[in-house]
């Protein structure tokens, strides 16, 4: 190559990182922005938990006085009972609806009967019509099976887990991209179906597994509209996020806007640990090496 | 160690599609048998249903006696190899082999021995704490070999398990399977599409085409005297030669003429022709490439025709040759039987003058079956093939329309 050629070769390179570098910066700044936008509000609400000088809302977010206090006064009001009601609610459910769902996922993955078809388009077209539609019916039911007001939890807990099998798309879906010939060599080596899901089927599903926990662990932790309705009113079967809301009305804000905050943090912890403690298996793929390749 | 028994199975899918007819067949104790044909024959399916990953849709199969039809998998003491190893990709090497073992609640001090015993006959000791996804593929492959071997159990299934491999690495996996056969003594059942490893590796080879069985036989048995058409062409490499030609019976004499040339039959294939009481008439005559001859000049029985390529193979030569009338004739020409010259001497266009003897004559009718095959055994086969079609004739004359139709109008859509 002759020194011209090598030079302009150069420029290129050079040029080439340096419009790299230049749209980098430019991604980061972005990002940087709207991180920045995104945490302004969860900011706040900590920074206005510790304050302690005034218990209404401020112009400022700097606390004059910093203080354990609104914490300390969440023990005075039902929130802790709230917050045990929703804290079992969510395990429970995310516990039963995970089981279900993968055993659904599994079914309809691996098993091939007659009306396997028509079942996943019924619960694809039954899923499309909007939850609250049902409220009135389900509130009935409910209420004639005696599970509202203060029995609401275990009518709540219910009606989260009744209708978890049709959210097997995602998780059927990854269990379709497993070769079923590990299935067979397991089946072959002893195990029955049930020992096939367990054993080999989930370590590999890792990712999806905890996607299933996560999501059934946050629907009924952010709960609101039918925990209210079934509730009807009754502290002892409120969950933290209806119990709260009172908080906010209109006579009652001024008492206790820091102690929502406050009540909010902790609200929003144990989903915070959930997903840092979580996260990693999101990325990890599983799959290499279990057929040829 | 077991026999096992196929009676009359059948598999039909769910379309209609046959996939597997009438199966009869008993497989000894011990032995080795090959189910082999081409893609799409049925073997595969025929392997599972042993196994039990697929259901029989009619017949009944018996391992040791006892019939296994409604067992799982689990249930039927079988070990198996995938064609694509299927390793637990989420295991060790270690723990991929014991996972049979640790599912029958065997101490783990036995499991240890039995791994560490199958992994050193295995050579692959110094891979056990590894993971499936940092292994080659001859190393996968006997992973899911050693997975099989250590459940010492009746039957031993493979589902061509060599054809993921390269050439070389095949030969020598081929070589280590006939010494573990040797070693684990127990009935194996071998699916594949490569008629070399079928003839290797079977005591009997099951050839098979869309669902039917052509034959079964020993490696020479299939070799040397091949029911049909298809079994001739399917053993052998490159196949066998065919030629459209009339045999002629004249007293207790036959005559073939291949391209105007006059051969007489003699021997022994002469005398099962005449058991057969086979009259004159069109044939199709197979002769294997390795059985023709090369002649240096002309001569009364000799072909002549011209030589477009030849492909030198190292031991051997393959020469593929034209006759006058456009036939295409394969010869396999060991190397060592030219001298150098006469090796170099052929060309394409050369004119080469070859033959054969009635020793290496294979004689087809009209419908494909060999005329040297007894007459009983054509006639079993044509009731059955002429049963079959009416079979899949009714089958699909009653096939259940209405849940189609109710599904339909309960969803609204129609197929």
């Amino acid at each position: 190559m002759s020194d011209v050629k090598v030079q302009k070769a150069m420029k290129q390179h050079m040029g080439l990182t340096a419009s790299r570098r230049i749209s980098n910066t430019a991604i980061y700044i972005v990002l940087t922005i709207m991180s920045v936008i995104w945490l302004i509000p969860f900011v706040c609400i900590v920074l206005q938990s510790f304050r302690v000088e005034s218990t209404w809302q401020v112009g400022y977010v700097i606390p004059r006085q910093w203080g354990w206090d609104n914490y300390v006064n969440l023990a005075k009001t039902d929130f802790w009972r709230w917050y045990t009601n929703t804290f079992i609610l969510a395990i429970l459910t995310a516990a039963l609806q995970t089981i279900i769902v993968l055993c659904m996922s599994y079914t309809l993955s691996r098993f091939r009967f007659k009306m396997r078809k028509p079942l996943m388009k019924l619960m694809l077209v039954l899923g499309l019509f909007p939850g609250m539609m049902t409220m009135i019916i389900l509130y009935r039911v409910l209420a004639d099976l005696g599970l509202t007001q203060k029995n609401s939890i275990p009518g709540l807990l219910l009606v989260y887990v009744a209708s978890s099998g049709m959210g097997y798309y995602v998780s059927k879906g990854f269990f379709d991209t497993i070769s079923k010939s590990l299935d067979e060599a397991a089946r072959v080596d002893g195990a029955n179906r049930f020992k096939v899901l367990v054993k080999i089927i989930l370590p590999m599903s890792k990712p999806i597994v905890i996607y299933t926990v996560l999501t059934a662990f946050m629907g009924p932790w952010g709960d609101f509209v039918f925990a209210r309705y079934i509730s009807m009113g009754t502290s002892a079967g409120k969950n933290v996020a209806v119990g709260m809301y009172d908080w906010l009305s209109q006579d009652q804000i001024g008492k206790n806007y820091t102690m929502f905050c406050a009540g909010g943090v902790l609200v929003a912890l144990p989903v915070t640990l959930l997903f840092l403690f979580l996260q990693r298996y999101y990325v990890e793929g599983v799959t290499n090496g279990a057929v040829k390749g | 160690m077991a026999a096992i028994s196929l009676k009359g199975v059948k598999k039909i899918y769910d379309n209609k599609v046959v996939a597997v007819h009438d199966f009869d067949l008993d497989i000894k104790d011990k032995e080795f048998v090959v189910f082999v044909g081409p893609s799409g024959c049925g073997k595969s399916t025929t392997l599972r249903m042993i196994a039990g990953l697929e259901d029989i849709s009619e017949g009944t199969i018996s391992i040791d006696g006892v019939v296994v039809n409604d067992l799982q998998p689990k249930d039927r003491d079988i070990a198996m190899v995938f064609q694509n190893y299927a390793l637990y990709p989420h295991m060790t090497v270690y723990d991929n082999i014991a996972f049979s073992l640790r599912l029958k609640k065997v101490p783990e001090d036995e499991v240890y021995e039995k791994v560490t015993n199958a992994a050193e006959i295995l050579g692959i000791t110094q891979y056990l704490m590894r993971k499936p996804r940092a292994l080659s593929g001859g190393q996968r492959q006997r992973v899911a070999i050693g997975r099989a071997m250590v459940r010492n159990s009746k039957v031993f299934l493979m589902d061509e398990p060599l054809s993921n491999l390269d050439a070389k690495l095949r030969n020598q996996m081929r070589a280590e399977i006939i010494l573990l056969r040797q070693k684990l003594d127990t009935t194996f059942v071998y699916v594949t599409h490569d008629q070399t490893e079928a003839m290797t590796l079977g005591d009997r080879i099951v050839i098979m085409q869309d669902g039917y069985i052509e034959q079964v036989g020993t490696p020479t048995e299939v070799f040397d005297m091949p029911a049909n058409k298809f079994v001739a062409e399917f053993i052998g490499a490159p196949k066998m030669n065919m030629i459209d030609t009339r045999l002629t019976r004249m007293g207790d004499s036959y005559m073939v003429s291949p391209f105007g040339v006059n051969l007489f039959v003699e021997g022994e294939k002469k005398n099962l022709l005449l058991k057969n009481d086979v009259q004159t008439q069109k044939i199709t005559l197979g002769v294997r490439p390795e059985h023709m001859t090369l002649l240096p000049a002309p001569a009364p029985d000799a072909i002549p025709c011209t030589l477009q390529v030849n492909e030198m193979m190292g031991s051997e030569l393959h020469l593929h040759a034209v006759t006058e009338d456009g036939s295409r004739l394969i010869a396999r020409v060991p190397t060592l039987s030219l001298t150098l010259a006469q090796r170099e001497s052929l060309k394409a266009g050369k004119t080469l003058y070859l033959t054969f003897d009635s020793r290496v004559m294979h004689f087809f009718g009209e419908d494909g079956v060999s005329l040297l095959s007894d007459a009983d055994y054509r006639r079993q086969l044509e009731i059955k093939k002429e049963n079959q079609k009416q079979e899949i004739i009714d089958a699909l004359a009653s096939s259940d329309k209405s849940y189609n139709e109710i599904m339909s109008f309960l969803l609204g859509t129609k197929k």
